[in-house]
């Protein structure tokens, strides 16, 4: 009966959801406990699938008293799992930004909840249909919380990606609508099944129906060129949101692609369709390159690793079209990798946004000087990001690059090497901005007051916290810095969080969680055969 | 053979007396030196024939090496090297010279013996390298202008030595396939270098060897060191040379005997403009190769014979040519002096100096009696059989190369002698040489005679390679050779003192081919490090400026847009979103179903 565990898991936050609005007729603040209760409860339930399906191999479970295929069925396998997980975790770590850093009020933890909720059910359908509507759930929490620092900005974001989700949203549904009619099932495996009994692979409907799903989900996972929503999203959303949606939203749409590929329609349809998977590895290599150059040219933080996910989503879509056992490894390792990199990168900036005021390139001149921490593990993951060893960033890249080679090398055409190719480009223009932001926080600053190799500690800002900061001390290398136009050095905002620890001015709990998301990175970059070993089940199965 | 003496490699021992004279007090060190030395001369006495052989052999890096390579050759090598370093060790510890002198002296010998006994042209190249590298210290050692010259030194012998180990490397893989792998740089292996090497190891060879214009740092450097140094240096490095280049050409060929010859001119007539002692007696060391060189030359043509006769060459031409290095030093010594204008009159001063200079002299121009007499008139025999350019009384041309660089030596010598001993009235009046001095000075100047006279030059033929064929047709003491010597005598006697005059003014006008070369090769190498400099930077800005557009572009595309005439916003907004997204699942429509 350990089944049950699947609908409690979507409950439990969906119902949360009602519960900051409920409470909140009587308490200000009930909203975040709220949250925190649920998401602590999500992740047990998530923990406790986990176990169940490390254990017994796939969960599944048919809601009301239908069975499939004709009732909405439940599945957790090994890949929904790793979602899961990341999905619970990710939610329950940006709680504690989330009350620092705002948006604050009950009616956001019902969206941030009615959001997880969504993720959740996203990842553990296992019906076409339940498919999109939790995808719709997603979206409209999505939209509402971009907005929800009432700033223009974020609303003009959020009305855009309202219009452009709705239609691909509209796409998706129009694709499983095709699907249905030609197999008239909804459920998975069923549809696997009926795809082959009642039309066939090269069935103009079955065809019809993977591309406007393929387009839908395309923007959803924002892959150029109809990744515009993505970046304005990304950088106008409130800190606290940017983290979540950057590390869940996209992911969870990712993992809906490879669901509905390999699942639904099957490494076979893959194989008997050259034209689509060429078509979608064009796509994914124009989204690799012109996501990373983009984010090459961006000054904003925020915006320059909005457009990096553009990048590193196009590998997952890439591994997804290379249609072999390695490539799709790598890609649902980069999956929940690139989640965990992107929560990682985009609390750090939120927190020097917060503590620092923050938010451009420029602006942080020395920041590891007074933010050696936040400094060090934002400079962390962005070396993961970039795929250097060991990092569960090269883990991904490696096994997505392998296999495109693989791929080419077993007949594949030029396709493969040219992912490959396209790849390592992304990663020399990944190397570039992330040295840049490197630059930024342990060399650029010389002259400045406050700043490396000066000397003169006795303006700026606050001495309290500067003890081990002067230890940190880099050798000046020639001062012409200043002629860059510097804004100066680092400066805490007024009344910034103070730890005794540390002399980073952000929040001790946010920071905890940021250098623990650092370090799971570089630690998870060991567990490749781990990796390995547990989704074999399903790569096993989908490859059969 | 008595094993203990073919498992002690001597420059292992001249290496230990070389710390010994440095950590000694200077009587020990230098008693410690001579004995290394003399031990390198009894031990290649004792092994003799009998000791021959391949000993201590190893490998490394995977190629087999030969560490003591005893034959003929390197025997007789080890002999009269073992005796000349003892004697310059003697004269050394009479002349002052500075234990570091001596020192650095001694393990310029211990690589000289070490290339000596090499077997294999590993061994060899590394103590070539080693050789240049000791001697270039022992240059630098005494400084003043000897650092300037040391340094052109070690430039020549560090290209020369780059040149050999080119040739080595090419050898090595030219040699795989014809032989195990690892017998590849083995002397045993094969007869000489391989001919695709050959012209790599002329010119690394040559640089030592003196080849006319390879040759500039002879007289550049040797006059400049300490006067004991000068005695070690005119020795080892060039003979050494002359050995390494039979060991790599042991068939000779035409081109090395007549560029042999022609080093024989070039290197006495410019002997003759010379008035710095120590510069002349160095012209004289290319002019002496070149004897050496084209009796390796002909070792085809006319067999054993010359040979054997460039070997004797070489043998008596280390111990005249230190003889004279050692009394002309004496002179230097004792006077301060280094133009033999400024000296003159100085046999009354200084007889016993006087005495060996008539010695050196005699043997290097092959007076009857002397050794250069014998070795000499084998050359020049051996050249009298070739008949390629007839010129004059039905004699080729190498022959009247030969007998020209002798008439120059006559010449020169007789200059030399003329203006440092006779010349007017002493107007110096220093003493004679020191004691350990004499000794090393009779220690080679007794082997000139001893080898030279018509009673004991037999002995000399003895420690040759090839007794045997070339005993029976060794005749010095014939008519015609004594004629020929004469005649040669009396045309010095007589060039000499009637072109003194058109001499004098070519010395003042006539300079080297260094004139040319150092200017060029400067010029050449600033120029090359100024291109090079400012092409690199050019690249730089060019790398610099190029990036930095780029970089302006990409983080200001509006901007740039707007400079190249187009105004547009390039922004996605919310319409044109939408139309993307509908244009994409239109594309993705139309490929996927039709296709």
């Amino acid at each position: 009966m350990s089944d049950v565990l699947l609908p409690i898991a979507i409950a439990t936050p969906l119902v949360a959801a009602t519960l900051p609005l409920a409470l909140g007729l009587k308490y200000e603040d009930a909203g975040w406990s709220v949250a925190a209760v649920a998401t602590t409860a999500l992740a047990g339930l998530a923990a406790g699938i986990g176990l169940e399906v490390a254990r017994g191999g796939t969960l599944s479970h048919a809601l009301g008293t239908y069975e499939p295929p004709i009732g909405i069925e439940l599945v957790a396998d090994e890949l929904s799992v790793a979602v899961l997980v990341l999905v619970a975790a990710v939610s329950l770590a940006t709680l504690a930004f989330a009350r620092v850093a705002g948006p604050r009020g009950n009616s956001f933890y019902s969206g941030y909840l009615l959001l997880v909720g969504g993720l959740t059910g996203l990842v553990l359908t296992g019906d076409l249909f339940n498919m999109f509507v939790f995808l719709e759930i997603v979206g409209i929490s999505t939209y509402a919380l971009i907005a929800a620092d009432r700033s223009g900005a974020s609303a003009y974001a959020s009305l855009k990606y309202l219009v452009v989700g709705t239609v691909g949203a509209s796409l998706y549904l129009l694709g499983v609508g095709y699907a249905f009619l030609a197999t008239g099932t909804l459920n998975m495996l069923d549809m696997q099944v009926q795809i082959l009994e009642q039309a066939s692979y090269a069935d103009p409907l079955i065809r019809a129906s993977y591309a406007l799903i393929v387009a839908g989900l395309g923007l959803k996972i924002a892959v150029f060129p109809i990744h515009a929503w993505q970046p304005d999203a990304y950088q106008r959303a409130p800190d606290a949101v940017t983290t979540i949606v950057a590390a869940l939203v996209s992911t969870a749409s990712a993992y809906a692609l490879i669901r509905v590929s390999y699942t639904v329609f099957t490494v076979d349809f893959l194989a008997a369709n050259d034209a689509i998977t060429t078509v979608m590895l064009i796509v994914a290599g124009a989204s690799i390159l012109a996501g990373s150059a983009l984010a090459a040219m961006q000054s904003d933080l925020k915006r320059m690793f909005a457009y990096s996910s553009v990048a590193q989503f196009g590998m997952i879509v890439a591994a997804v079209a290379l249609a072999n056992e390695t490539a799709l490894l790598g890609g649902i390792v980069h999956l929940v990798g690139h989640g965990l990199l992107k929560f990682g990168l985009f609390l750090g900036i939120g927190l020097l946004a917060l503590g620092y005021g923050a938010r451009e390139l420029d602006d942080l001149a020395s920041a590891a000087r007074s933010a050696p921490y936040t400094g060090g593990a934002v400079a962390l993951l962005g070396l993961g990001l970039v795929g250097i060893p060991p990092s569960i960033g090269f883990l991904g890249k490696w096994y997505i690059g392998v296999g495109a080679v693989e791929s080419s090398l077993g007949g594949g055409g030029p396709a493969g090497i040219g992912i490959a190719v396209v790849i390592f480009i992304s990663t020399l223009f990944t190397l570039s901005y992330v040295a840049r932001v490197i630059e930024r926080f342990y060399f650029a600053g010389v002259g400045v007051p406050g700043g490396h190799g000066d000397d003169d500690h006795s303006d700026g800002h606050d001495d309290d916290d500067r003890g081990d900061g002067h230890a940190a001390e880099v050798a000046a290398d020639g001062g012409h810095e200043s002629a860059t136009g510097d804004g100066g050095p680092l400066t805490p905002v007024e009344g910034a969080a103070r730890s005794r620890f540390v002399p980073d001015r952000v929040p001790p709990a946010s920071l905890a969680i940021l250098i623990l998301t650092a370090f799971a990175t570089v630690g998870l970059g060991f567990a490749g055969y781990a990796l390995f070993e547990w989704f074999d089940p399903f790569l096993t199965e989908v490859f059969a | 053979m008595n094993p203990i003496l073919t498992s002690v490699p001597p420059y292992v021992l001249l290496a230990l007396a070389a710390l010994a004279v440095l950590a000694l007090p200077r009587r020990l060190g230098h008693a410690a030196a001579a004995l290394a030395t003399g031990f390198t001369f009894v031990q290649a006495l004792l092994l003799g024939d009998g000791g021959t052989g391949t000993h201590l052999a190893t490998q490394f890096l995977g190629f087999d090496v030969v560490w003591f390579n005893v034959d003929q050759f390197s025997l007789l090598m080890g002999v009269v090297v073992g005796f000349l370093a003892t004697a310059a060790v003697l004269y050394a510890y009479g002349t002052e010279a500075p234990t570091w002198v001596t020192a650095f002296a001694l393990i310029y010998v211990s690589s000289t013996v070490g290339t000596i006994y090499a077997g294999d042209w590993l061994t060899l190249i590394f103590f070539w390298e080693l050789m240049a590298v000791t001697s270039t210290l022992l240059v630098w050692q005494y400084g003043g202008a000897a650092v300037r010259a040391g340094y052109r030194y070690a430039l020549f012998h560090g290209i020369g030595g780059t040149f050999l180990l080119g040739a080595v490397v090419v050898h090595g893989a030219s040699m795989l396939g014809s032989v195990p792998a690892s017998e590849i740089f083995l002397f045993s292996s094969a007869t000489g270098i391989h001919a695709n090497a050959t012209l790599l190891a002329a010119i690394g060879v040559g640089v030592n060897c003196g080849f006319i214009f390879l040759h500039t740092w002879l007289p550049d450097t040797y006059p400049r060191p300490h006067v004991a140094a000068s005695v070690f240096l005119s020795v080892f490095t060039t003979k050494t040379a002359a050995y390494v280049m039979y060991r790599t050409f042991p068939e000779g060929g035409m081109w090395l005997a007549y560029l042999g010859g022609f080093m024989a001119v070039y290197g006495a007539f410019f002997a003759l403009l010379q008035y710095d002692p120590r510069r002349l007696l160095s012209y004289h060391i290319q002019a002496q190769l070149g004897y050496m060189l084209a009796g390796f030359g002909l070792a085809t043509y006319v067999g054993e014979f010359a040979v054997t006769g460039g070997f004797a060459h070489l043998f008596n031409n280390v111990l005249y040519k230190s003889l004279l290095f050692m009394a002309v030093g004496v002179v230097i010594y004792r006077t301060g002096v280094e133009d033999i204008r400024d000296m003159g009159g100085l046999w009354r001063e200084m007889p016993v100096t006087f005495v060996v200079y008539l010695i050196g002299a005699a043997s290097i121009t092959a007076v009857p009696g002397f050794n250069g007499f014998i070795s000499k008139g084998m050359v020049i025999d051996s050249a009298h059989e070739l008949h390629n350019f007839e010129l004059l009384f039905g004699e080729g041309l190498l022959w009247w190369l030969l007998i020209l660089g002798g008439v120059g030596t006559f010449m020169s010598f007789i200059k030399l002698g003329y203006y440092v001993f006779f010349h007017g009235s002493a107007t110096l009046s220093p003493k004679d040489a020191t004691p350990f001095q004499t000794a090393g000075m009779l220690l080679a100047g007794g082997a000139c005679v001893f080898f030279g006279t018509p009673l004991t030059y037999g002995y000399l033929v003895e420690l040759m390679p090839f007794t045997a064929e070339v005993a029976p047709e060794l005749h010095p003491y014939s008519t015609s050779h004594l004629t020929e010597s004469a005649a040669l005598l009396v045309t010095g006697f007589v060039g000499f003192f009637a072109l003194k005059r058109p001499l004098g003014w070519l010395a003042h006008h006539m300079r080297d081919i260094d004139a040319v070369t150092y200017p060029a090769a400067f010029y050449l190498a600033r120029g090359s490090i100024w291109g090079v400099t400012e092409l690199w930077a050019a690249v730089d800005r060019a790398v610099m400026s190029t990036i930095a557009a780029v970089e302006w572009t990409g983080m200001h595309p509006r901007e740039a847009l707007a400079r190249a005439g187009v105004d547009t916003e390039i922004r996605t907004g919310i319409g044109r979103s939408v139309l993307f997204l509908t244009l994409a699942a239109g594309v993705a429509l139309f490929v996927f179903v039709l296709a």
